[in-house]
């Protein structure tokens, strides 16, 4: 008889207790993993940003707009591969169907160009530039507006009063698991010519440049900014990839509160796992005194009470890992991607793996304690407990 | 009915079962009551402040003040209403000028947020009685002073007293004092002069929004209904205090149903908890439990006097982590509002219903968890048990 025959032996022995202690350990896992699939999500924006891209934008407010005339200044800057624009359009559904959705007037002729992670077929690009007001929307909006190509669109705008009417004119693919499936992009111009933006004539939101060599970003970005200083309306460049960065700060105290509690739910499956095996080391003290007076060592019985705790958490685990997968890849990944939170929302395989892994450590931990204390019993006091 | 002492006696024999089973509770419950304090942080932040008998003025559709436009025209006829409360010495409508700023992080992190900014007029400060200035003091009308709210003080690069921050080249504005307002959304915002806020960002002469101080909270649905049936303004007039609460509401939702539902999940962790726990007490203690019968007491009696052990043991769980959450109303996080495009700081606050709640939890969960193995106890025959 080996070590693992015996702990698997021993786990059956209470089976009700082995199974609830089971679940805890799965449930620990599930809780675990998906909070940590949502910290993955949530700085995959920044992880997969381009960071051959810059962008250029109003250094004291993102509310404040950039003369239009910037784009050439932009454009003539050596290392500049291409450049685009666009405004923010504050877009809100009349029909409500929708809480928020980014919508937005881009240049047609060059946004798809520079933003190249957002596929658009070359027939609707074509339609795009003949339509004055054509919009191309992301499948999950298009799907929650109930609008296919050729549909008549109206949109309203918290920034610009009024009906706005669109011709949707095509959708664009994502290439990107990072893209926002939720948004819409019509034609600059169109908002440009309208009177309700007289306001905002001939300004632009910000602009987007694709850099030809992407260890240039930070001294291009200086060289952008540095035109533009002396100007009354100065510039912030960044490459997109630090753009997301310095905002993750006003969401850091929230993914360190998640992080937190990942660690906590981690703690109390070790007490749960650390309690089952110390109630089962305490009924089996009597044993054990056997187990050492016919020549078992104390590491022996260390091996058989932490082998039997790591053999739960590995079982734990597996099945942890199979209802993080049902529940967060099955469930809630659809319903969060469907609102448009989140782009792709899956658990990472890395973060399946570490939850696995963490179980079964923890097993280990749990079982320690408990082990040494029976091994460390004279073996003369165990024999006497019969209890 | 089987004595309580057997219950709670029986709990302290075995201090390392029940220890460890109500730290988890604890830690469930402390997961619990946080996120509810938080969600109570974020209601008094935003809805703190807001009064009934106050109206606010937004263009159409704009839904917040950020986004909104209030021409001067449309100002000076609120002035003229019968509604407006006229109190010597107080102003009765005010327009205010509100835009959000970049500010870098005063940590050295590099980290970007963005700030809100409020240009106020004369009488603007004295419009919200709750607002004190708790150091230094008050920006002087008509000048590039401003103050700024106590939870963002010293969180950002020049936003502190005694610093200037830049609203636009060489146009510096100069902080001089720290101001609380009852842990309203205002303390995450920085306070200045209306006119020279709006010339050193190039506006027109409107306003982002008018705050209108009525007679009583009573006028309002007149005062509303006939604004807003004059097309010709083009604006929409809601009560302060549903606008406040507006601008928080998907914020609080969130975070309110992104912590109850981990807490919920947690207490599915501890319930398991629970009920091993008192599954191995069960167990333990059949030959007891024999006993208990033989004596006369009833299954009934048995099977509550077991459920009541459970609650116990959670309670005390319950207890510690209500106790040790109290920590928390030391702490405030910033958090970005997503309908405002601002950072906003908020603090745990606790109530007694809150506490309550939380301690109920626990039971409830001590409840469930200790269901089954009672009625384990209460199916032991008196004579197999005493047999052994």
């Amino acid at each position: 008889m080996n070590l693992a025959t015996y702990a698997r032996r021993n786990m059956f022995r209470r089976r009700g207790r082995t199974i609830l202690t089971v679940l805890a350990v799965a449930v620990a896992v599930l809780i675990f993993a998906t909070i940590r699939t949502t910290l993955a999500m949530w700085n995959a924006g920044v992880d997969e940003a381009a960071s051959d891209r810059l962008a250029t934008r109003h250094k004291i407010s993102i509310t404040m707009l950039l003369p239009k005339r910037y784009m050439d200044e932009v454009r003539a800057t050596p290392g500049i591969a291409a450049s685009t624009w666009a405004s923010w359009f504050g877009a809100k559904d009349p029909l409500k169907r929708t809480p928020f959705f980014a919508g937005f007037a881009a240049d047609h002729e060059t946004w798809f160009s520079v933003m190249t992670e957002m596929k658009v077929e070359p027939a609707v690009l074509e339609e795009w530039k003949r339509t004055p007001n054509g919009a191309i929307l992301g499948d999950i909006l298009a799907r929650t507006l109930q609008v296919k190509p050729g549909d008549r669109l109206v949109i309203q705008s918290d920034i610009f009063p009024g009906d706005w009417e669109f011709k949707v004119v095509g959708l664009y693919t994502p290439l990107k698991r990072t893209v926002d499936r939720n948004s819409m992009v019509f034609r600059w111009d169109y908002l440009n010519n309208d009177p309700r933006a007289e306001f905002f004539k001939d300004k632009i939101g910000w602009v987007m440049s694709r850099i030809d060599d992407p260890k240039a970003s930070a001294r291009l970005s200086r060289e952008i900014d540095k035109k533009f200083d002396e100007r009354d309306d100065q510039t912030i460049t960044m490459s997109e990839r630090a753009f997301s960065l310095s905002f993750m700060g006003a969401f850091s105290a929230l993914l360190f509160v998640f992080f937190v509690v990942s660690i906590a739910i981690l703690l109390i499956m070790t007490l749960i796992l650390a309690n089952t095996i110390a109630m089962s080391v305490r009924e089996r003290t009597h044993e054990y005194g056997v187990l050492r007076a016919v020549g078992f060592k104390p590491g022996h019985i260390v091996g058989f009470i932490v082998g039997e705790s790591v053999l739960i958490s590995i079982v734990g685990g597996v099945v942890g890992v199979g209802l993080t997968l049902l529940f967060v890849n099955g469930l809630m990944g659809p319903a969060v991607e469907g609102m448009g939170m989140f782009p792709a929302f899956r658990a990472p395989s890395s973060v399946l793996l570490f939850a696995f892994a963490l179980a079964a450590g923890l097993g280990m931990v749990a079982g320690i304690i408990p082990a040494i204390r029976a091994s460390s019993l004279k073996v003369t006091d165990a024999l006497r407990r019969i209890d | 009915m089987v004595p309580v002492r057997y219950n709670i006696r029986s709990l302290f024999v075995r201090k390392l079962t029940t220890g460890a089973t109500a730290i988890g509770i604890a830690m469930v419950v402390f997961v619990f009551a946080g996120a509810l304090m938080a969600g109570e942080g974020i209601k008094r932040a935003m809805g703190n402040a807001g009064r009934d008998d106050i109206a606010i003025v937004l263009r159409d559709g704009s839904d917040a003040e950020l986004s909104s436009s209030v021409k001067p025209e449309v100002l000076g006829m609120l002035r003229e209403r019968p509604e407006v409360a006229r109190v010597e010495g107080r102003e009765g409508v005010i327009g205010e000028v509100v835009v959000i700023i970049t500010a870098e992080l005063a940590d050295g992190s590099g980290g970007l947020s963005n700030v809100m900014i409020r240009g106020t007029p004369a009488g603007g400060i004295e419009f919200r009685p709750e607002l004190k200035v708790v150091r230094g003091r008050a920006p002087k009308p008509g000048t590039n002073e401003v103050m700024v709210g106590r939870a963002i003080s010293g969180r950002f690069k020049g936003i502190a007293t005694g610093q200037s921050f830049d609203l636009r080249r060489n146009r510096p504005f100069q902080v001089v004092g720290v101001f609380e307002a009852a842990g309203s959304s205002y303390e995450s915002e920085v306070w200045g002069d209306a006119d020279v806020i709006a010339t050193a960002l190039g506006r027109s002469a409107s306003v982002s929004s008018a705050r209108i101080r009525l007679t009583s909270a009573s006028q309002f649905p007149t005062f509303k209904a006939s604004l807003e049936a004059d097309k010709r303004l083009g604006v929409e007039v809601m009560r302060e205090s549903d606008y406040l609460k507006k601008q928080s509401e998907q914020l609080q939702g969130f975070l309110v149903f992104m912590f109850v539902a981990i807490a919920v999940m947690f207490s599915v962790a501890a319930m398991i908890g629970a009920a091993i726990t008192m599954n191995g007490a069960v167990a333990n203690r059949t030959r007891e439990i024999g006993t208990l019968r033989a004596l006369g007491f009833s299954r009934r009696a048995i099977l509550f006097s077991f459920v009541l052990e459970a609650i116990f043991l959670a309670a005390l769980g319950g207890a510690v982590g209500t106790a040790f959450v109290l920590v928390l109303t030391r702490f405030q996080f910033p958090i970005m509002n997503f309908q405002t495009f601002s950072e906003i700081v908020i603090g745990f606050r606790a109530t007694p219903t809150i506490m309550a709640v939380s301690l109920g939890f626990s039971m409830i969960m001590g409840l469930i968890g200790g269901l089954v193995p009672a009625i384990r106890a209460a199916r032991v025959s008196p004579v197999e048990a005493m047999r052994g």
